[in-house]
């Protein structure tokens, strides 16, 4: 089974700021991670890849520097990646993004199946694996905890969610999108071995040269949503330092945590 | 007698200890500006090893070790975990015979202290200490139980209570803005708080900041960042089923970080003139996590496979970069600078946690009794300048 996964670049703090004029988060001031949910849905195809002996294809959009992000999922056991980067796709909405996504999947190949994380740890709007399937004309299923695959009947996976305490199977037919919630599988781990490799799989480079979207459907002029304000949350978390003798700390903690249940 | 008024910049290892012997004195007033956390920036990625007998420090400077070690010990005695302590004991591999003998001496010093310490050339008394090694060509390895490692951080905020103990005084989340110099003489500093302090001596304990302190009061500090590199990695079973020691080889050194394996690429093996090991850069930029060269990659792989082969295939967990700062000789400055009343206790490089102690001990000594050590002899700015 041949499956691509969407990976997105993912500050490692929450110290990014916002622009006041456009309402964009302002990621540049922040080193890179992969999204944690991308992480489980590269684990969920890299099992079915494994299980179906099949390849990973891992594909982001974004600047030059997200390459290393890249790297690190083939690292993780990606076979092959695409990086899809041109200056007119900046300052996309979802709409946009997913739309030079499907773009990018069509022009690589075909795919059995396409994994994304469920939400990402900046925007987190959960949008973009949804019109990406819309894109592809393709079924969707979102929020899995799992996917089962039989290989009896190739033509299809069953997807597995939950909700409220409930497990459902959902079986769909291929090619399908779905979106992998975060900590639903654990993800493995890159080595120093499968980083060096990783430096040597097949990184593609994709520019709108090769896409060929026009310009009304990508970057800031493709984008529908209107962001109309956005805010840095206050952070009223107050941290107080106890003082004393191990003995008095553990008392003072005791008295917190007293007054803390009698709150409940 | 009146009350000498010391103002330290920087609230690290070596901010805090200095507050903390100079608190000591009953005529000393302390005020430590700490922009940040105390002990939360270079400190806080510091693997803290204070070794018995390692390459980190020259063998000249063992009384330099051993009050770090034991002053270390101390903290920890009055109050478990106050100093992080983690008793894992420490192999110093052999990779050849200037290394061995260097090793030999640290033991004999080690052992004159009254701590034990043995140099074992028997391959598989040192593959029971350390089952993922590999003892092809090493001539032997010194192994001593009763060192470890310790936490920076703990120690730092440990230092600070007890000066605040003595009467010194903590400003977190205070930067110093500005440095008043009147006829070449260091008189007070102003703060991001918009207040103004007066001091007698004001002393830069910055580190990798130095560099930027020092142009406050028109200094070009000689401080060069060499990249400490670590890696965070889980070892194949997940959980190893041994002690792993904090591990030293001349490039590399290694020590547990709960389940995990701290990595790192020691400070002596990088080069100066090597734009990828040093250079001066701004460490404000540089992140919690993340931001590892690809060639350390590759440097770290070829140096587990060749040497501790049972680890290699660990799963990388997470990694850091942090900047040491160290003058040319690797040598930490310390003591008087050009502008009177102006001090540095600076560019401890990666040995900040095992020089702190002594360098602090001496430097307040100078500081309330104007005397001069042989260490502060040693390191004092001027050795620079020839």
């Amino acid at each position: 089974m041949n499956i691509a996964v969407l990976m997105k670049q993912v500050p490692v703090s929450n110290d990014v700021s916002v622009d006041p004029e456009t309402h964009a988060l302002i990621r540049s001031s922040s080193e890179g991670m992969i999204n944690p949910a991308d992480l489980n849905a590269i684990e969920a195809a890299l099992q079915l890849k494994e299980q179906t002996d099949g390849k990973a294809v891992v594909f982001t959009m974004g600047p030059q520097g997200t390459q290393k992000a890249l790297i690190e999922a083939m690292g993780i056991g990606c076979d092959e990646s695409v990086l899809i980067t041109d200056r007119c796709f900046a300052g996309g909405d979802t709409i946009a993004t997913a739309k030079v996504l499907a773009r990018g999947i069509k022009k690589y190949g075909e795919f059995d199946l396409i994994l994304s994380g469920a939400l990402s740890a900046d925007g987190a709007t959960g949008q973009v694996g949804a019109m990406v399937a819309e894109y592809m004309d393709a079924p969707y299923v979102g929020e899995i905890q799992g996917i089962k695959y039989d290989e009896t009947d190739a033509e299809h996976v069953v997807a597995i969610k939950k909700y409220q305490d409930q497990e459902y199977h959902i079986k769909t037919e291929l090619t399908a999108v779905m979106s992998v919630c975060f900590g639903s599988n654990e993800p493995r781990f890159a080595t120093l071995r499968s980083m060096r490799k990783a430096k040597t799989k097949p990184l593609h480079v994709y520019t709108n040269e090769e896409l060929q979207m026009a310009a009304e459907d990508i970057g800031l002029s493709g984008s529908p949503t209107i962001v109309t304000d956005s805010f840095e949350p206050e952070n009223e978390r107050r941290a107080e330092m106890f003082t004393g003798t191990p003995q008095e700390m553990a008392a003072k903690l005791k008295e917190l945590i007293d007054n803390e249940k009698g709150k409940e | 007698m009146g009350k000498k008024r010391i103002g330290i910049i920087g609230g690290g290892i070596s901010g805090t200890c200095l507050g903390y012997h100079l608190s000591l004195y009953d005529n000393a007033e302390v005020v430590v500006f700490e922009k940040d956390t105390i002990g939360g920036a270079s400190t806080a990625k510091s693997a803290g090893t204070v070794c018995l007998f390692d390459d980190s420090l020259k063998n000249r400077y063992w009384d330099v070790r051993l009050y770090g070690f034991e002053s270390y010990l101390k903290m920890e005695a009055e109050e478990k975990g106050s100093a992080g302590f983690d008793k894992t004991g420490t192999l110093v591999v052999a990779t050849d015979k200037k290394v061995e003998a260097t090793i030999k001496t640290g033991i004999a010093l080690a052992k004159a202290a009254g701590y034990s310490g043995e140099y074992i050339t028997d391959k598989g008394r040192i593959k029971e200490i350390l089952p993922d090694i590999a003892t092809d060509n090493i001539l032997g390895a010194g192994y001593t139980q009763e060192d470890g490692y310790f936490d920076g951080t703990m120690i730092s905020n440990t230092y600070a209570k007890k000066m605040q103990k003595n009467g010194g005084a903590i400003k977190t989340g205070v930067k110093v803005t500005d440095v008043k110099v009147v006829d070449n003489k260091a008189t007070g500093l102003t703060t991001s708080e918009g207040e103004d302090y007066e001091f007698d001596v004001i002393v830069d304990c910055t580190g990798p900041w130095s560099k930027f302190t020092g142009e406050m009061v028109g200094m070009d500090i000689p401080i060069w960042h060499t990249k400490a590199e670590a890696f965070f990695l889980c070892p194949p079973g997940k959980k190893l089923d041994y002690t792993f020691p904090v591990l030293k080889y001349p490039a590399f050194y290694g020590l547990r970080a709960g389940d995990n394996i701290f990595i790192c690429k020691s400070h002596l093996s990088m080069d100066l003139n090597n734009p990828m090991h040093a250079g001066q850069w701004d460490p404000d930029k540089l992140p919690a996590t993340g931001g590892t060269d690809d060639y350390f990659i590759d440097f770290l792989l070829d140096q587990l496979e060749m040497r501790v082969p049972g680890i290699v295939d660990s799963g990388l967990v997470s990694s850091w970069l942090s900047y040491r700062a160290e003058p040319k000789d690797f040598l930490p400055i310390l003591g008087k600078t050009p502008v009177e009343g102006y001090m540095l206790a600076t560019g401890y490089g990666g040995n900040g946690v095992i020089e702190a102690p002594a360098a602090s001990r001496d430097l307040a000594k100078l500081i309330m009794r104007d005397e001069m050590t042989p260490l502060l002899e040693d390191w004092e700015f001027n050795r620079l300048l020839k």
